[in-house]
């Protein structure tokens, strides 16, 4: 009996000191998940004072001293974003300030955390920046986003995000140079299946991109125009604004297009 | 026991919620919010948005808006340290104490990371790439002028003040000798870094890849105490610490083959690099035709590497490693000899460089190099074997002693041996085989020991100064010298600077002249440069410089007629306008031009008088422009215009029975002038993947309307002809293909 109690008493400690790591823990992850839904509000509406907004929630995470390469690959990504809205205005000050800014917070990612494939696939989409305005160093360019590629491959070759970049890189890839759409399209369908059946590890960990996915298949459909092409593509963006109602990218440019397409077919 | 039992659980319950409780409330007895707001600037009152606050420790804080504006709550109270950060600004700790329920102002100044000197650090006659702001030259326009053959020294002279030595990689700047042009690489001093130098009739190609650099610095005046030794131009070049990446490229063209690898481990602490080229002719002739008879036909073979580790967060080593050979014979018909001028080198170059950051206000670099330079020349009774021994070892340290200055000061030790063995003609205009000779074997060396201090001081917004002392001393001659600098750029306002700067410079003779002078009694030549000038510089969209110069020489190596030893008699001067233009229109168009106006005398050497100096150039212009076709295609051309370089005429001849041959009467030194030269070159990039790799093809035409430039004159064996020796830069074609692995 005199066991039994203490081993009772014994257990029942080690819940409560364990509810207190898990209350700590849960600090963590409010303000991880708080922070990606800010982050995903900018990117959907590539809207630079929300995207610093997110990028300065997560700085601040950072003081938590948790997971850190974690929250610097969302650092990055939020200087991704930020880059991004550089391109819409040729900015290219801003393109550069945030890709170099990107690229220095994922390789500290990288350095804490080398076996995430995000942070890999991350870094290659931040080289191919640099065209925007260093194309002086094109070989250095070049050299980056391959080895990039090669470990996001080794590490995860499956994971959709990586195979939904490769897409992209095809879909914006001259013939000439390997890429065009009839390379595009395959990659981006895999893409798509991927994210269809993808349980990331953790709510924690990255998870966009699905929507993406479907938008640039419904563009290259478009772009193709064979028969059948113009309502697969219709069929994609509803199933797009289904899973990210809020998709600026869907919403305010690919949805453009299908009426651009559909009326110069008409 | 059980009502014990159940007791005990509530309390531990109670217990572990309230300990919870109170680690939420650390600091605070009462809840009470304080609101924490303030405005994020710089320097200059800019607005600073997107900068973060927070408070250490916790998540409390805010991101500042487009106005700089910020405000946030926080329950925590008490002592605190407030941090915060911006990209491109240094993070700034800002201690607080929070007292609960109040309303707190901060205002926040923070600093540039880069120190704001650099903007417009780049002095008066500098030319620069790479992280620099100022750019003017990058690796990828180096690859695409027409006629540079992808080679830097090539591309430099397309700007203003510099030429190239019978149309290859040496280069001379406002007037001076090639060996008064320093190239500097990591810290080492590189003296040999080209194949085919002083070969006769053949231009001479630099060994350095210029996608390697990460940075290149070119001052044809006017450079800091950093640099020591040197009477004319610098060429400072850095190359990159650490490959980006890992990867392969290939190069097979009609005249030559390149492989070149990058390796970037997966921790990124070890890089490695390494270049393998060799040279081969017989295809290039083949299509092009022979302009000259080889025996043997120029070959060359390079190989080099470097290997990097990162050390810590801060420090970096770096090791560098080059070979490279050349050999060529070529037949050459002069008054006494005609037979084949057969020459082969063998360099070799290593270096070591340690970085690191004791602390954030300051930088250590440490570095040793090696080199070992061979050349063998063979024309007739002449046979000499020489060789160039440089061993350096070096010391810098900045200090940033405020955002406004930066200390740097350095220390180098230099060990320079030359050894020369073989034949020399007694008489340098007979060359028979059978003409008496004097045999050599002679071995000298020396050291030099150097140090400098240099401060660079923003003494407004809008002016920069860099004063610098250095001293050298020389064991051979024991000599010392003394180099006091200044250096200054001045906004005017914006996109409009003046540059200047004043100061001496020496440069101690070679040991070859050392060994032709009485008990090395040598003094270092010097300089004394005066430069002054004006840039426009709109984002560098467009560039404009003007920049006028003066130098007063001294103490220049002399041959005394006396006592038939060499002296430090010699003196000279040269004064000249240097216009440079360049501008980029788009990504579509980049182009520039550039106009050099100098008048440079010396007494040097055998002038006795003040004379035109060896590469007094009057005018100089080049023209060069590169144009985006499409997005794969790029087409250049190049055009290149100067007037003569000096030489010494023969005026008539005697003969001389004893050895039955004639002797050349030479005019006044450098009477003479070389016709005008002009090349028009062009190429074409074509980018495309091939085997669904990056592929780059190159086609180049130099030389379009096959202009025959003179090389040199010669005689005819009594002298009474003057016989044209014409370069063998004819028109060629070249074609190659790049290859990503």
């Amino acid at each position: 009996m005199k066991l039994k109690t203490i081993s009772a008493i014994f257990l029942m400690f080690a819940f409560l000191t364990g509810f207190n790591s898990v209350r700590a823990d849960s600090d963590f992850d409010k303000a991880i998940l708080k922070g990606k839904k800010t982050l995903k509000e900018g990117m959907d509406k590539s809207d630079a004072s929300v995207l610093k907004k997110a990028r300065g929630q997560f700085e601040r995470i950072l003081q938590l001293k948790q997971q850190p390469w974690l929250v610097n690959y969302y650092i990055a990504l939020a200087d991704y974003g930020l880059a991004t809205t550089g391109m819409r205005t040729e900015d290219k000050e801003t393109i550069k300030k945030y890709t170099e800014s990107g690229i220095d917070v994922i390789n500290k990612s990288i350095d804490e955390n080398p076996d995430f494939c995000d942070s890999y696939v991350l870094l290659e989409s931040l080289n191919f920046n640099r065209w925007q305005y260093e194309q002086e160093k094109m070989q250095e360019i070049i050299t980056a986003t391959q080895s990039a590629d090669a470990m996001a491959k080794k590490l995860e070759a499956n994971n959709p995000r990586y195979v939904l970049v490769t897409g992209i890189s095809q879909f914006y890839t001259p013939e000439a140079f390997g890429g065009g759409i009839k390379t595009a399209i395959p990659t981006l369908e895999k893409s798509a299946e991927l994210f269809k059946t993808r349980q990331e590890k953790s709510e924690l960990y990255p998870d966009w991109g699905y929507d993406l996915a479907l938008g640039y298949l419904a563009l290259s459909l478009l772009k193709r125009n064979d028969d059948g092409d113009m309502s697969k593509a219709k069929d994609l963006i509803d199933e797009a604004l289904k899973i990210n109602p809020d998709s600026g990218f869907i919403s305010g440019y690919v949805q453009k297009e299908y009426k651009t397409v559909s009326s110069d077919s008409k | 026991m059980k009502k014990y039992f159940t007791k005990l659980i509530a309390l531990l319950i109670l217990f572990q919620c309230g300990n919870s409780f109170s680690q939420d409330n650390e600091s605070s007895e009462t809840s009470q919010v304080t609101v924490i707001s303030g405005k994020v600037t710089g320097e200059k009152n800019e607005v600073i948005s997107g900068a973060n606050i927070v408070i250490e420790g916790t998540i409390d804080g805010a991101v500042s808006d487009d106005n700089g504006l910020y405000d946030f709550e926080t329950e925590k109270t008490g002592q605190a340290n407030l941090i915060v950060t911006s990209i491109d600004y240094a993070t700034k700790n800002i201690p607080i104490d929070i007292l609960p329920g109040q309303k707190m102002v901060l205002n926040v100044k923070l600093t540039k990371t880069e120190i704001k000197t650099d903007e417009i650090l780049v002095t008066a006659s500098s030319f620069t790439s790479g992280n620099n702001t100022a750019v003017t030259l990058t690796p990828l326009e180096i690859v695409r002028i027409p006629g540079a053959d992808a080679d830097l020294y090539r591309a430099i002279t397309t700007f203003p003040g510099s030429n190239q030595v019978n149309e290859g990689s040496r280069i001379t700047v406002r007037g001076g000798n090639p060996n008064e042009v320093l190239t500097i690489v990591d810290m080492a001093s590189l003296y040999n870094p080209f194949i085919f130098d002083e070969t006769f009739n053949t231009s001479s190609y630099s060994t350095i890849n210029p996608w390697g650099l990460k940075g290149i610095n070119f001052t044809s005046g006017g450079f800091s105490a950093k640099y020591g030794n040197v009477l004319s131009a610098v060429l400072d070049l850095k190359s990159y610490d650490m490959p980006q990446g890992s990867g392969m490229f290939a190069w097979l063209g009609l005249a030559n083959a390149s492989l070149s690898g990058v390796y970037l481990s997966d921790n990124r602490k070890i890089g490695a690099t390494f270049t393998a080229g060799k040279l081969f002719l017989e295809p290039f002739f083949a299509i092009n035709g022979k302009h000259s008879e080889y025996s043997p036909i120029p070959q060359s073979n390079q190989l080099g590497g470097t290997l990097s580790f990162k050390l810590g967060e801060t420090g970096n080593l770096k090791m560098y490693g080059n070979y490279s050979d050349d050999k060529v014979g070529i037949r050459n018909a002069g008054p006494t000899y005609d037979g084949f001028f057969e020459g082969s080198s063998k360099s070799y170059f290593s270096n070591i460089k340690l970085t690191t950051a004791p602390s954030v206000s300051t930088l250590l670099s440490v570095g040793g190099s090696f080199s070992l330079y061979e050349n063998k020349s063979r024309y007739g009774v002449l046979n000499t074997t020489e060789k160039n021994i440089y061993s350096k070892g070096r010391a810098e340290f900045t200090l940033q002693l405020n955002n406004k200055t930066d200390l740097n000061t350095g220390l180098e030790y230099e060990y320079n041996e030359y050894d020369i063995i073989g034949a020399v003609p007694l008489y340098s205009y007979n060359l028979a085989l059978n003409a008496p000779s004097v045999n050599l074997d002679t071995n000298s060396n020396s050291g030099r020991l150097g140090a400098y201090l240099e401060a660079q001081i923003r003494l407004t917004d809008d002016l920069f100064v860099i004063p610098g002392v250095r001293t050298d001393y020389h064991s051979l001659s024991s000599k010392a010298s003394f180099d006091p600098r200044i250096s200054f750029g001045y906004l005017v306002k914006q996109n409009h600077t003046v540059r200047g700067a004043f100061g001496l410079y020496h440069q101690y003779p070679s040991l070859l002249d050392y060994s032709r002078s009485r008990e090395n009694e040598l003094e270092p030549e010097s300089a004394l440069h005066y430069i002054l000038g004006y840039e426009f510089n709109n984002d560098n969209k467009i560039i404009f410089r003007v920049e006028g110069y003066y130098k007063d020489y001294s103490n220049l190596v002399l041959f005394n007629r006396a006592n038939y030893f060499y002296g430090s008699e010699g003196d000279g001067n040269v004064k000249g306008v240097d216009v440079f233009f360049k501008t980029k229109i788009s990504n579509k168009f980049t182009g520039w031009i550039s106009y050099a106006y100098s008048d440079s005398k010396r007494r040097q050497f055998d002038a006795q008088i003040l004379a035109p100096s060896n590469y007094d150039i009057t005018n100089n212009m080049s023209i060069v422009g590169s144009y985006n076709l499409t997005d794969r295609i790029v087409f250049g051309l190049s055009y290149k215009l100067s007037t003569g370089k000096p030489y010494t005429p023969v005026s008539g001849s005697t003969f001389d029975s004893t050895m039955n041959v004639y002797v050349p009467i030479y005019a006044q030194t450098n009477s003479g002038r070389f016709p005008t030269y002009d090349r028009l070159d062009m190429n074409a990039q074509y980018i495309f993947s091939l085997f669904g790799k990056f592929a780059v093809g190159v086609l180049a035409v130099n030389n379009i309307f096959n202009k025959d430039n003179l090389y040199d004159y010669t005689y005819n064996s009594d002298y009474s002809a003057q016989l044209p020796i014409y370069t063998n830069n004819k028109r060629t074609l070249y074609v190659g293909l790049g290859l990503q692995l």
